[in-house]
C-alpha cells in the first residue's frame, strides 16, 4: 500500500554541497573583508594622515583596483548562492515570521535578522561601493581622485548619503556578526558545550564592531572638509 | 464499506505483533499491522528494565543455563504456567536476543574488568571476564537467581521496538496506524479477519485475512489506577472473547507494583527501597516493620503492595485530589546518591511531580502493571475456538507467565512468542485455503455499523455519559479486584458490575462523535471493558485460593488440590456472566509444584485429601 | 498553589462540516502536581468530552503528546501546570497535518522519513541462530543508543523554521537517525551511500543551523553536534570526490 507521499527521493548529484562550500566560503571571505575594511576606515580615528597613508599604500600596490572587484564580485555570489535559502514569496515570509514570533526562539529571530539585512545590504552597500570604486564626484569641490579621508568625509556629510551609512553600518555588522556565528554553528565549530560563550562572543563582537564603526562615522560628521 | 484483503493480519504493532508480522514477511506472505497509534509509540516502547534470556556473559549470570532461567519461571508463576511453553521460551530467548542484535538493537556489553555494584545500599565488587569482552551484558532484575536481563542503557523497550520497526520498513511490512479493531470476523469456525474503525475519519473499514493476530498488550486501563499507557484497554481480548468461541485465561491474574507515583501512575523503580528507601504514613512514619519485621520494605512486590493497601485500609493514607496515597522517603540517602544512583527516580520525579526528592517526599500507591490473563492459546500460539486466529504478547495466555510473571520476562516472551506465533501463522498460510463468505461478512459489517450508527442517531440522548459508566467500573474493580480480594466483596462486586455492563450499553453521546472524537471510541469499547472487568472479578470470585498475584484473604493458602488449574472464560452472546471452564495448568510437571522460597504462605498440596463433607 | 488555570486550546475537527478552526476556553483549578496530561484529561471527562489530543504512555517516552505550549513545542505529559503561567494556550504542532484539535499526524511523517533515510542496518551478513553473537563495544553501544533515544515526537521538525518553508527537508530528527547508521559498524553503508539519501537541501545542506530544534528536543538529543559532524562529513565527502582518482 503507498504511503501518503509527502517528499520524493532527491536525485543523488553533488551541487547542494559544492553550493554550501561556496555559500559558506563567500561568506568567510565577506567576514575577513569586513573586519579589515573597518579597521582600515576606523584609521581615520587616528587622524586623517592614518587612513590616507593606507589608502594611499592601497592604491599605489593596485590592491584596491585589484580588491574592488573581486569583493563586488564575492558580494553578488554570496548573495545568488543566500538567495537559495531566502524567503522571497509572501507565503514563505509570512510563514518565516509568523513562525519566529510563535517560537519566540533567539537564534531564529536572529536568522530572521539576518535575512532582513541582508536585503538592506545588498542595495545599500551596492551603491556604496559603486560610489566608492567610481570615485563618485558627491558634491565636494576640489577632491582628489581615490579614497583620501576628505572624500569619505565628504561623502558621509552629505545629506541623504549620510543616512546611507547609518543604516547600513549597524545592519552590515549584525549580518556579519550573526553570519560569523552561525557558519561556527553549521560547520559544527561551536558545539553544544561552547554554544553559550560563542553567542556572548558574537554578541560583544557585533557590540564592538558597531562602537567602533560609530566613533568612525562620527569622526568623518565632524572632519573639517574645507 | 472499503475491503482490504492481506494474507496475515496482525491487531497491534507492538513487539509482539511486528515480530510476527517479520516472520510472515520474510516467508513471502502480505502483511498488514493496525495500531492505535503509530508504530513506535505502542506501550513496549515504555519499558526500561530490560528482558530476560540465558546468555550467561556477565560475571553475576555466570553458570546461567536456560535450565535456570526455567525455575525461574516456574517458581515465579507460582506453578501456574505451561511448563512446556516456558521451557520452549527459555531455550529460545538467547537466539532471539542475538537475532535482536543483529537487527541492531545496541545491546550493552561487558567490559571486563572490576566492577562495584550496589547491593542493599552496600557495595560489592565483581569482575568481568576478559574472554566474554563485547558479548551482550546483563542486570539484575527481581526474582532470578542469576543477573540475566539484557538491557539498552535505560530504553530497553525504545531501543528493541525502534529495531523491530525498522526491520518491518525494510521488509515492506504495511503498518495502519490510528485504527482501531473493533470486532473479529469469524464464520463459526475460521477466523476471518477484522471490522476496523479508522481513528482519523471514524469510518469502518473491513479487513479480510487468511491469517488474524491478536497482539494487543495489556488491558491495564479497566482499572483507574495503571502503569500501562492509557491506549491499553483490552481491545484486542474483548474481540476475542465477543466471538463466544475463545476464552480468556487466568484474568483474575493481575500484577500490582508497589510504587507508582501519584497522579500520573507512572513507574519508580523498586531500586528505591533496595537502597534504603522507606515507605511512611500519612503521620509521616514507617509501618512496613511492624507488618514485616524482618524484611520490612525490602519485601518482594506483591506483598508489600498487600500491607500498603491493608495500611491505607486502617485510615492511614495521605488524602489527595487524586485518591488516597502512601509517602516513599528517599531524603536520607542524600543528594549524591540520589542524583547518580537513582537518577531515573529523581528524573521522573521532577518532571513529572515537580517535587525534589532530596528534600520531599515521594507519593506513590500500589498501581496495576501486568495482565498475566488474556486470549488463551495453545504452546504454537493458535487461539482456542477459531481457525486462523493467533495471539502473542501481553495479549495473549500464551501461559508462561502463571499468575505472576517474572520482570523482565515478559518483553523477552513478545520477541520470542512473536517469532514462534509469527512462524505458525506463516506455516498455517503455506497450507491454507480459506473462502470468505460474504452474507457472513455483511452481516458483521451491519452490525458494527448499526452499532456505530446507533450512538451516532442519539446524540445528547438520555443514556448513560460514558465516563461515568467507566468511573462506576473503576470503583467496583478498586475495592473488589485489586491487590486484596475476600468473596464478600468480590459477590458484591460482581453483581454491581453486571448493573454497570447494562448501564455500558446504554450510554448516549454528549458530543457529535464525528472523525478523531474520543467519546465514541470509549463508548464502542466501554460494554467489552466492562466484561473484561466482569471475567476478572468473577474469575477472582471463584478462584478460592491465593497464588500468584492472586490473593484471597478469606483463602490465604495456596491450593494444589483444587487449583492447579487454568481458569477459561467465555462470554457467550447475550449472556450477562462469564461460562468459567477450567483445564490444568500444565500438561506435565518437569518441576512438581513446590515452595517458591519467598512470598511466604501456607501450601495445600495436591496429595492433601479432600475435607470430607 | 490553588490556582485557576484558564486554558485556550485550538479546536477543529477536519471531519466535521460544521467546525471551523477557533479557541476554546477552559477554566480548571489546579491540584498537587498537575501535568498537562493531568488537566486535559480531566477537561476531557469533566468539561468537554470531544476534545481530541494525544497521550500513549504519559510518561515522555513514547513521543504522542507533542504539543505547542505558550509558543513552544514540547511534550504535554512532561509539563507541569506549575512552571506555566495562570494563562495556558495550546495549539496543535505545525507542520504535520492536522487530525483533530491538539492531535497531529505524525506518524505518517515519520514513516516517510525512515523509508527515506533508509532506517536499518544494511549488511551482507547473514544472521545465524547457531553462532554467538558478534561482540561489540560497549562505548559504541552507549553512543548509538544516545543516537537512538530519539522519541519522534515531531518537536524538532514543527520548531525547525527551514522545515515550516519547506515540506521537503528532512528535520533534524531525520538527520539524527542516519547519524545513527553512520556510526553502527553493523551498517555497511559507504559514506557514498549516506551522502545520496542526505547530501542536498532536503537534507543536511538545507539546514541553516537555526538550532530551534536543539532548544527544543524533550530528550536533549545531541542535535546541534550532529548536524555540525554531518555537514562536515558529507562537505569532505563530496569535496574528496573532486580529485578523479577517487572517482
Ligand atoms: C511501565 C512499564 C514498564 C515495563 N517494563 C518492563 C521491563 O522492564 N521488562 C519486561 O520484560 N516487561 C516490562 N513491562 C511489560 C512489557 O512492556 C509489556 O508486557 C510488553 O511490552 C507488551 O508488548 P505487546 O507487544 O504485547 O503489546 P504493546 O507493546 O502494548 O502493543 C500493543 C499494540 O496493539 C495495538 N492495539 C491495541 N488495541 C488495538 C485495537 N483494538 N486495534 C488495533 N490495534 C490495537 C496498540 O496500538 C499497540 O500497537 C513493562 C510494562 C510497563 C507498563
Ligand atoms: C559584506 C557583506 C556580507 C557579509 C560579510 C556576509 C556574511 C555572511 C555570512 C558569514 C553568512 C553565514 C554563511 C553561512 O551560513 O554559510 C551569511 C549568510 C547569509 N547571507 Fe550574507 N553576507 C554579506 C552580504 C549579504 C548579502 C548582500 C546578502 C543578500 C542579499 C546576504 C544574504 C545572506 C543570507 C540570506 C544568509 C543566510 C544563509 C543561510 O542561513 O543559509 N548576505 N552572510
Ligand atoms: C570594495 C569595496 C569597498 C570599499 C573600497 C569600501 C570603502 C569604504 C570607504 C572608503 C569608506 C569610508 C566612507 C566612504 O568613503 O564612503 C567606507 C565606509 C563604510 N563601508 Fe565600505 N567599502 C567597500 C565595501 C563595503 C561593503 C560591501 C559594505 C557592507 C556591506 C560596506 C560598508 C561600509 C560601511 C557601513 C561604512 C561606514 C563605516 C563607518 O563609518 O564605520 N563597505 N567603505
Ligand atoms: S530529535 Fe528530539 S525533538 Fe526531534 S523527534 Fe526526536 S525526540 Fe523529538
Ligand atoms: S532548527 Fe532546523 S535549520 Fe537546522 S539546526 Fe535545527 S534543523
Ligand atoms: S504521552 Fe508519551 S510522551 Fe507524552
Amino acid at each position: 500500500m503507498p504511503l501518503e507521499a509527502t517528499a520524493p527521493l532527491a536525485k543523488p548529484g553533488r551541487a547542494a554541497a559544492y553550493l554550501d562550500w561556496l555559500q559558506m566560503l563567500t561568506g568567510a571571505f565577506l567576514i575577513l573583508f569586513m573586519w579589515g575594511h573597518l579597521l582600515m576606515v576606523s584609521s581615520v580615528l587616528f587622524g586623517r594622515g592614518a587612513m590616507n597613508g593606507i589608502a594611499g599604500f592601497l592604491e599605489t600596490t593596485g590592491l584596491a583596483q585589484l580588491g574592488g572587484p573581486v569583493i563586488a564580485v564575492a558580494f553578488l555570489l554570496h548573495f545568488v548562492l543566500a538567495a537559495r535559502k531566502i524567503p522571497f514569496t509572501s507565503k514563505e515570509q509570512r510563514t518565516a515570521v509568523g513562525h519566529a514570533k510563535m517560537l519566540h526562539h533567539t537564534d531564529t529571530w536572529l536568522w530572521i535578522v539576518q535575512v532582513v539585512s541582508a536585503m538592506v545590504i545588498l542595495v545599500l552597500g551596492s551603491i556604496h561601493m559603486w560610489t566608492v570604486l567610481t570615485d563618485l564626484y558627491v558634491g565636494v569641490p576640489g577632491s582628489e581622485l581615490g579614497i583620501n579621508a576628505e572624500t569619505s568625509a565628504a561623502r558621509v556629510q552629505k545629506w541623504p548619503w549620510t543616512l546611507l551609512y547609518i543604516v547600513l553600518l549597524p545592519l552590515a555588522e549584525l549580518h556579519v556578526s550573526i553570519g560569523f556565528y552561525r557558519i561556527g554553528v553549521k560547520w559544527g565549530v561551536i558545539k553544544r558545550k561552547g554554544r553559550k560563550k560563542a553567542k556572548l562572543i558574537e554578541y560583544i563582537m557585533a557590540g564592538a564592531f558597531l562602537l567602533i564603526g560609530t566613533a568612525t562615522l562620527i569622526r568623518f560628521l565632524l572632519m573639517d572638509v574645507n | 464499506m472499503q475491503t482490504i484483503f492481506t494474507d496475515g493480519l496482525c491487531i497491534g504493532a507492538g513487539l509482539a505483533g511486528e515480530r510476527a508480522a517479520l516472520e510472515m514477511a520474510e516467508a513471502g506472505f502480505e502483511v498488514i499491522c493496525l495500531s492505535l497509534v503509530p508504530a513506535r509509540r505502542s506501550h513496549s516502547v515504555a519499558a526500561q528494565g530490560g528482558m530476560q534470556a540465558a546468555l550467561g556473559n556477565c560475571a553475576m549470570g555466570e553458570g546461567d543455563c536456560p535450565d535456570v532461567h526455567f525455575e525461574d519461571t516456574v517458581k515465579g508463576s507460582d506453578w501456574g504456567c505451561d511448563q512446556e511453553v516456558a521451557r520452549t521460551f527459555v531455550d529460545t530467548a538467547p537466539v532471539e536476543m542475538r537475532r535482536l542484535a543483529h537487527w541492531g538493537v545496541p545491546w550493552n556489553r561487558v567490559v571486563p574488568g572490576p566492577k562495584t555494584y550496589y547491593k542493599g545500599g552496600k557495595a560489592f565488587e565483581k569482575v568481568e571476564a576478559e574472554e566474554k569482552s563485547g558479548l551482550i551484558n546483563a542486570r539484575a532484575f527481581g526474582g532470578t537467581a542469576k543477573w540475566r536481563t539484557c538491557f539498552a542503557s535505560d530504553g530497553t523497550g525504545h531501543a528493541v521496538l525502534y529495531t523491530m520497526d525498522n526491520r518491518a520498513a525494510q521488509l515492506g511490512v504495511t503498518v495502519v496506524d490510528r485504527t482501531e479493531a473493533i470486532a473479529l470476523i469469524h464464520d463459526g469456525e475460521n477466523c476471518l479477519g477484522a471490522i476496523v474503525r479508522c481513528l482519523r475519519t471514524g469510518e469502518l473499514v473491513t479487513y479480510l485475512a487468511r491469517a488474524t493476530m491478536i497482539a494487543t498488550g495489556g488491558f491495564g486501563r479497566i482499572y483507574r489506577n495503571s502503569t500501562n499507557a492509557v491506549i491499553n484497554d483490552g481491545g484486542g481480548c474483548i474481540i476475542a472473547q465477543d466471538t463466544g468461541l475463545v476464552p480468556l485465561g487466568n484474568m483474575e491474574a493481575v500484577q500490582f507494583h508497589p510504587t507508582g507515583i501519584v497522579p500520573s501512575d507512572i513507574l519508580v523503580t523498586e531500586g528505591c527501597r533496595g537502597d534504603g528507601g522507606t515507605l511512611l504514613d500519612k503521620d509521616q512514619q514507617r509501618f512496613m516493620h511492624e507488618y514485616e519485621p524482618e524484611k520490612a520494605e525490602l519485601a518482594s512486590r506483591d506483598v508489600v503492595s498487600r500491607w500498603m493497601t491493608h495500611h491505607m485500609r486502617q485510615g492511614k493514607g495521605v488524602q489527595s485530589p487524586y485518591g488516597e496515597h502512601l509517602w516513599l522517603d528517599i531524603r536520607h540517602l542524600g543528594e549524591e546518591h540520589i542524583r547518580t544512583k537513582l537518577r531515573e527516580v529523581d528524573e521522573i520525579c521532577q518532571s513529572f511531580l515537580g517535587v525534589d526528592p532530596v528534600d520531599s517526599l515521594i507519593a506513590v500507591r500500589p498501581t496495576q502493571h501486568y495482565s498475566m490473563g488474556g486470549v488463551r492459546t495453545d504452546g504454537t500460539g493458535a487461539a482456542y475456538g477459531l481457525k486462523g486466529l493467533f495471539s502473542a504478547g501481553e495479549a495473549c495466555c500464551w501461559d508462561m507467565h502463571g499468575f505472576n510473571r517474572l520482570g523482565g520476562n515478559s518483553l523477552a516472551e513478545t520477541v520470542v512468542a512473536g517469532g514462534i506465533v509469527g512462524k505458525t501463522m506463516a506455516e498455517f498460510l503455506a497450507g491454507c485455503e480459506v473462502s470468505f463468505p460474504t452474507a457472513t461478512i455483511r452481516d458483521i459489517e451491519k452490525r458494527e455499523q448499526e452499532r456505530m450508527d446507533g450512538l451516532l442517531s442519539n446524540v445528547g440522548g438520555d443514556g448513560e455519559d460514558a465516563f461515568q459508566v467507566r468511573e462506576a467500573m473503576f470503583d467496583v474493580l478498586d475495592y473488589a479486584a485489586g491487590i486484596y480480594r475476600n468473596g464478600t466483596d468480590l459477590e458484591r462486586g460482581v453483581a454491581e458490575l453486571q448493573e454497570i455492563h447494562q448501564r455500558s450499553l446504554n450510554v448516549s453521546l454528549k458530543s457529535n462523535g464525528l472523525g478523531a472524537n474520543p467519546e465514541i471510541a470509549l463508548a464502542l469499547k466501554l460494554p467489552g471493558m466492562v466484561r473484561l472487568a466482569l471475567s476478572v472479578t468473577y474469575g477472582a470470585l471463584m478462584r478460592t485460593e491465593s497464588r500468584g498475584s492472586h490473593t484471597r484473604e478469606d483463602h490465604p493458602e495456596r491450593n494444589d488440590r483444587d487449583w492447579l488449574n487454568r481458569t477459561l472464560a467465555y462470554w457467550k452472546p447475550g449472556a450477562e456472566l462469564p461460562l468459567l471452564e477450567y483445564e490444568p495448568a500444565s500438561p506435565s510437571m518437569a518441576i512438581p509444584p513446590g515452595d517458591r522460597g519467598y512470598g511466604g504462605g501456607k501450601i495445600i498440596s495436591a496429595d492433601e485429601p479432600k475435607p470430607s463433607e | 498553589m490553588a490556582r485557576t488555570l484558564r486554558f485556550h486550546v485550538f479546536r477543529y475537527n477536519p471531519q466535521d462540516p460544521a467546525s471551523t478552526p477557533h479557541m476554546d476556553a477552559y477554566v480548571l483549578d489546579e491540584t498537587e502536581s498537575m501535568t498537562l496530561y493531568i488537566a486535559l484529561t480531566r477537561i476531557r471527562e469533566e468539561q468537554d468530552p470531544s476534545l481530541m489530543f494525544d497521550f500513549c504512555c504519559r510518561a515522555g517516552v513514547c513521543g504522542s503528546c507533542a504539543m505547542v505550549i505558550n509558543g513552544r513545542p514540547g511534550l504535554g505529559c512532561h509539563t507541569k501546570t506549575a512552571d506555566l503561567p495562570e494563562r495556558i494556550t495550546l495549539l496543535p504542532l505545525p507542520f504535520f497535518k492536522l487530525v483533530g484539535d491538539l492531535g497531529v499526524d505524525t506518524g505518517t511523517w515519520f514513516r516517510e522519513m525512515y523509508t527515506r533515510v533508509e532506517s536499518w542496518i544494511h549488511t551482507e551478513k547473514q544472521f545465524d541462530p547457531a553462532s554467538e553473537e558478534e561482540r561489540m563495544d560497549n562505548e559504541t553501544a552507549e553512543q548509538i543508543y544516545e543516537l537512538d533515544r530519539c522519541i519522534e515526537c515531531g518537536c524538532c521538525v514543527a520548531a525547525c523554521g527551514t522545515a515550516r518553508m519547506r515540506e521537503d527537508f528532512l528535520g533534524a530528527a531525520g538527520l539524527n537517525r542516519l547519524a545513527r547508521f553512520m556510526i553502527d559498524p553493523r551498517d555497511q553503508r559507504s559514506d557514498k551511500e549516506y551522502f545520496d539519501v542526505v547530501g542536498n537541501d532536503q537534507g543536511i545542506f538545507g539546514c541553516m543551523g537555526l538550532l530551534a530544534c536543539e532548544d527544543v528536543c524533550p530528550k536533549h538529543l545531541p542535535l546541534q553536534d550532529q548536524l555540525g559532524y554531518m555537514r562536515r562529513k558529507m562537505a569532505m565527502n563530496a569535496l574528496t570526490r573532486i580529485l578523479p582518482w577517487k572517482k
